[in-house]
């Protein structure tokens, strides 16, 4: 094999990789606080490309810019969904955990709601962001590195460490740390409970807002575009370790990269499930995932 | 006017279909130590989790130094000045000692006036101020249960519940938590025990109250209790 294809195709599999990690981050900070798989992770996402595009279509607000709209949209989406649609069947629940079937069935029927409300309103039609200026790609000597997946890949990261740090180190994040090991030692230390998982929910949702904004340059909306984003999603998520935010980007390096160079030998397709044949194999060895706790 | 520290009457709870508690009454004095007896199953951790909010309450009603804290959300309940130490402990067994007991300090009050608690938490037992930044889970049982009770201590109750604090303890730990919670009481603030360790309990405890199919059987002070023949057989063996 030709080094500089390879090179090529790993520099490209990071960046992808990055990108992967950073819209699975959601997933797994939700999973790991309120062991809830949210199914719709995907559609929220797809919700924000949608949102990045009318800013963009209607008002002229440049794709990077309209995180400061996706973000908080994203946000209060997430606080409501969780607080009125998924809240009243964790009320329900008497034991530590949520049944897992039923919130993942519930929130199966968020993501069937929303994919088809953006349908019917939306149509079918591929909608995409022209940026008004022009990204040159950078150069790493030979290889040309695209600059909007640069920046995204690197704000994966970026938001990666600081969720890290804020769980860490602030008053809230001790709050939802709590929470995630132990909700009625939380509830009993005087903590809302419900409000966490609201705020929680909320980030998850408000990261993919950013993202949406960040991939909306070379990302078209579309009303099903969410699905296929939802499942690599989990998939890096279950690969990286369920709730932890680094192995969320772990685990999307490790298939990016996998799926770029698969896919110098074979189709696209089959790299898509070469890819999931590694998912399976590192799941055999470490059944919790790349960072997860055994 | 004379206002009791707790105060609770009629309290009927239960899981599902099973009223586990039948209409509880019960009363604690401001600044005493009072025992709570009961066999296993009786429904004692249900009584504190159903104060605590954790259980819905279906009728009767709880009072905190003559403020209802009935149908509070278990926040607000602790956010009011009543506060446990839960059965089994429930740490957050991933977090350090030290943030086990900020957790703890999570509501406004509590917060602002964490330095000066922790302080007091680290008096009363020495050896958690020098395994801070050790991990929960890494803690002999008994340490682990100072953790729990200092936590507790965090929230500034006005009255504390403690749940088996001497659960799976060596008698001389037990020994050892019975003193620091006599200390406690020196706090001005009122305790409810739930104790296995009912002669130790009794004698340390200003009242007891007995729980006996949903309801309390029998109250005296601790000295009366242990000289009541049915507790004794049922309870110590005697
Ligand atoms: N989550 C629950 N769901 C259903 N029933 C429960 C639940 N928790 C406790 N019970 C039942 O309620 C009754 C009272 O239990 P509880 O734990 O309050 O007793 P206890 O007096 O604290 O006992 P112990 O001394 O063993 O701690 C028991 O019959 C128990 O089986
Ligand atoms: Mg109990």
């Amino acid at each position: 094999m030709d080094p500089f294809i390879l090179s090529f195709a790993v520099v490209n599999g990071l960046l992808q990789g990055g990108i992967y990690g950073g819209i699975a981050l959601g997933l797994s900070l939700i999973f790991g606080v309120l062991r809830v798989v949210n199914f719709a992770h995907g559609s929220f996402l797809m919700l924000s490309l949608y949102l990045s595009f009318w800013c963009w279509n209607l008002l002229g607000i440049d794709p990077y810019l309209s995180a400061i709209v996706t973000v908080p949209a994203m946000f209060a989406l997430g606080y409501f969904v969780q607080s009125v649609i998924i809240s009243p069947l964790i009320r329900r629940e008497r034991a530590l955990v949520v049944e897992p079937l039923s919130a993942l069935l519930l929130t199966c029927g968020v993501f069937l709601v929303l994919d088809n409300v953006a349908l019917m309103a939306f149509g079918p039609d591929v909608r995409s962001v022209q940026l008004s200026y022009y990204l040159p790609s950078l150069m790493l000597g030979p290889i040309p590195v695209n600059i909007p997946r640069l920046i995204a890949a690197l704000a994966a990261i970026l938001v990666a460490v600081g969720v890290s740090f804020w769980l860490r180190h602030s008053h809230a994040g001790r709050a939802i740390r709590a929470t995630a090991q132990n909700r009625d030692a939380a509830a009993m230390s005087g903590i809302d409970v419900p409000k966490v998982y609201a705020v929680t929910f909320g980030l998850g949702c408000a990261i993919l807002g950013l993202f949406g904004a960040l991939i909306s340059p070379f990302i078209p909306a579309t009303p099903t575009i969410g699905l296929a984003f939802g499942i690599k999603s989990f998939i890096v998520v279950v690969l990286g370790g369920m709730g932890s935010i680094p192995g969320s980007i772990i685990g999307g390096l490790v298939i990016g990269v996998f799926e770029a160079v698969a896919s110098q030998f074979v189709t696209a397709t089959s790299a898509a499930i070469f890819s999931l044949g590694l998912f399976i194999l590192v799941l055999l060895v470490r059944p919790a995932g790349i960072m997860g706790k055994a | 006017m004379y206002k009791p520290a707790l105060k609770i009457a009629g309290l009927t709870s239960g899981y599902g279909d099973i009223r586990v508690l039948r209409g509880v009454d019960l009363e604690l004095k401001p600044g005493t130590i009072v025992a709570l007896i009961g066999a296993n199953g009786a429904g004692k951790t249900t009584l504190l989790r159903t104060i605590s909010g954790l259980v819905k309450a279906d009728s009767g009603f709880s009072e905190l130094y003559g403020e209802s804290i009935h149908g509070l959300a278990p926040h607000r309940v602790v956010q009011a000045g009543f506060v446990q130490s839960p059965e089994g402990k429930q740490l957050f067994a991933d977090m350090t000692i030290l943030e086990n007991l900020m957790v703890g300090a999570h509501s406004k009050r509590a917060y602002e006036r964490r330095n000066e608690t922790l302080e007091e938490v680290y008096e009363l037992f020495p050896i958690l101020a020098e395994r801070r930044y050790q991990r929960a889970s890494t803690l002999s049982g008994g340490q682990q249960q100072m953790v729990a009770v200092g936590r507790a201590l965090m929230a500034l109750p006005k009255v504390l519940a403690l749940d088996e604090p001497s659960l799976g303890l060596a008698p001389i730990m037990v020994d050892r938590l019975f003193e620091s919670i006599a200390k406690i009481r020196e706090r001005n603030l009122s305790i409810l025990i739930i104790e296995q360790n009912v002669f130790q309990v009794l004698e340390m405890a200003d009242y007891g109250y007995v729980l006996e199919n949903g309801q309390i059987s029998l109250s005296g002070t601790g000295a009366e209790l242990l000289g009541n023949s049915h507790l004794r057989a049922t309870y110590l063996g005697l």
